[in-house]
């Protein structure tokens, strides 16, 4: 029996350092382990890297260059304390990987680029032509392709994925334009096909939780309830980092649709409230009477999960201005006087950056 | 006080590029001192560099005592307790006698390694921390020393790959000497005063980096 200590090195992490991103079924748990925590805490040194995952130094030493190499985290300039040695500051590269994130709504379709910490890159908002028998799929395809085509030829090899949120929610499908939804269960297969990435594919609204807990306001919140509001208002339990996903989850119907018919019976004009970025002219008593009737159905969300779960971070999100999630909030609390609740700073695209936000915790993070 | 073995061959001696073994950089010049000095009070850096030493060979022509396997048990021991080895060999294992590509070396590398794990030399008995070290590979002009090292210069360039390999499988610590000096030309295959300054720099910094719990 040959002594196994001396059998062939296995070079795991070193193999095909030269071509970009490691293959996926190489990335070791201890590797997702760092690269989860980097996520959470930018700025961290090796040392706190083992107190907090329990790693060896020595393990730690070769996950971390390996990584560097890799050029999915970067070191900082060295910190001079006032006592002890220097330290080194280690962070994720923003530049180690690039996502693309698609969400599919009823009106429009997002397609977006992100890095490796959830900046976006570059933004293209897709409307879904009128006609069902449009469907606009030649559009769709070339708007993922732009999407690449915007990062720089040399970083393609950096590329971890496409991200796909689709939505589940029956209310919600019944908008979306049928030639639409029945392609949806094809998509992965044709994008991955015609794109040539792997397809992550989720729930819309998991994806759009997702993608504050990882890049957003929920980084390092354990446990909360997640609100998204939409043309529905829909909400997520996580606990402990997890997402508890189901289809069959409820939404209702105070979300910014319900905006819409109250302020169209008031005759107003109602174009500013699809759109992304833009702030929201005042929609009078429309708003208000929204507003509280969303606060209400929010507050009794909150106070149906208390009889089970101890429930003290709630965080919104959404495409509409951001001013007018930070009131939501504010109202939110003063009904629930001891939860916190937080509007989530992915803005704009939120489901779409969540999509982005797959291919990353799919390859490179603890689950 | 935390104390640090520096185990390596004529590079960790200090001889000067072109000399003797007795042409000797002084204590404070060579690597080792550099370091001893960036790292300050807190650490014990002790020195073992002999010319000629091998990972794990018998020298046919300079001696058994060129073997680094069988002196390093008594080494750890005779300086336990030990915090931190840091291991630079490699270079004498390709002289022509040897007949060893660089994968092997880095094989016997490997060797040390286990041998200082089933030591623990460390605190209360634990296996220390440890550094591979790859030497700065060889120039090609190695003047009167090209037919004992024929061949080496080129494997001399396999060695950090190959070690960081090893040192990657049975995790521990690893760097490439050859990221931050070069060989100097008066022998092709000895480093001279400014890069042990700046290889005990830079050794330091890696030290530091591993992270010492009780320093801050």
């Amino acid at each position: 029996m040959p002594d196994m200590r001396f059998a062939p090195p296995n070079p795991l992490r070193i193999a095909d350092r030269a071509s970009g991103l490691n293959a996926v079924s190489v990335r070791s748990y201890n590797e997702r382990l760092v690269l989860s925590l980097l996520l959470q805490s930018k700025d961290i040194t090796r040392l706190e890297i083992g107190e907090r995952t329990g790693l060896s130094a020595q393990t730690v030493s070769v996950i971390v260059r390996s990584l560097e190499q890799e050029g999915l985290i970067a070191k900082g300039e060295a910190q001079r304390g006032r006592v002890g040695p220097p330290t080194v500051p280690l962070s994720l590269n923003p530049e180690g990987a690039y996502s693309v994130g698609i969400s599919v709504g009823h009106r429009q379709v997002e397609v977006v680029l992100v890095d490796f910490v959830g900046t976006v890159r570059s933004h293209a908002v897709l409307p879904f032509s009128a006609t069902a028998q449009d469907t606009n799929h030649p559009q769709f395809m070339s708007a993922i392709a732009k999407a690449i085509s915007d990062l720089p030829q040399h970083l393609h090899s950096r590329i971890a994925g496409i991200g796909l949120a689709l939505p589940e929610d029956k209310a919600e499908l019944e908008l979306t334009p049928r030639a639409a939804r029945e392609r949806f269960d094809a998509l992965q297969d044709e994008v991955e096909r015609e794109i040539g990435y792997p397809v992550y594919v989720q729930n819309d609204i998991a994806a759009a939780a997702g993608g504050e807990s990882m890049f957003g306001v929920a980084k390092n919140l354990s446990d909360y309830l997640f609100f998204y509001l939409g043309a529905r208002l829909h909400s997520r339990l996580i606990l402990n980092h997890q997402i508890y996903n189901t289809a069959a989850a409820v939404s209702y119907d105070v979300g910014i649709m319900r905006l819409e018919q109250q302020i169209l019976k008031q005759g107003t004009q109602t174009s500013a409230l699809w759109e992304r970025g833009a702030d929201w002219p005042s929609f009078g008593e429309a708003e208000i009477e929204w507003q509280r009737e969303l606060v209400e159905q929010m507050r009794s969300s909150i106070s149906a999960l208390k009889q089970f779960v101890p429930i003290s971070s709630v965080v919104l999100s959404s495409y509409a201005p951001h001013s007018v999630c930070k009131a939501i909030c504010r109202d939110l609390e003063q009904a629930v006087p001891d939860i916190a609740a937080v509007a989530g700073n992915i803005e704009h695209s939120p489901k779409a950056v969540g999509a982005g936000s797959l291919p990353f915790s799919s390859r490179f993070m603890v689950g | 006080m935390r104390s640090v073995l520096c185990y390596g061959d004529s590079n960790t001696h200090g001889q000067v590029p072109g000399g003797t073994p007795l042409e000797r950089y002084g204590p404070a010049e060579r690597w080792p001192g550099v370091m001893a000095r960036e790292l300050g009070a807190g650490w014990h850096v002790i020195e073992e560099g002999l010319s000629g030493r091998t990972t794990v060979r018998d020298d046919p022509i300079e001696g058994a005592h060129k073997n680094g396997r069988t002196y390093l048990r008594p080494c750890l021991q005779s300086h336990a307790v030990l915090d931190l080895v840091i291991i630079m060999l490699g270079t004498n294992d390709l002289k022509a006698r040897f007949n060893q590509p660089a994968s092997e070396v880095a094989m016997a590398m490997g060797c040390l390694v286990y041998d200082i794990k089933e030591l623990k030399p460390g605190p209360r008995g634990s296996v220390p921390e440890i550094m591979i070290v790859s030497p700065p590979p060889m120039l090609d002009d190695i003047k009167e020393w090209r037919s004992i090292f024929a061949g080496a210069p080129a494997k001399s360039r396999q060695l950090a790959l190959e070690f960081e390999i090893i040192a990657d499988s049975l995790e521990v610590h690893f760097f490439d000497a050859g990221s931050v000096v070069s060989c100097d030309p008066l022998d092709g295959f000895h480093i001279n005063g400014q890069a042990h300054a700046s290889l005990g720099r830079a050794l330091a910094r890696e030290v530091e980096a591993i992270g010492w719990a009780d320093d801050r």
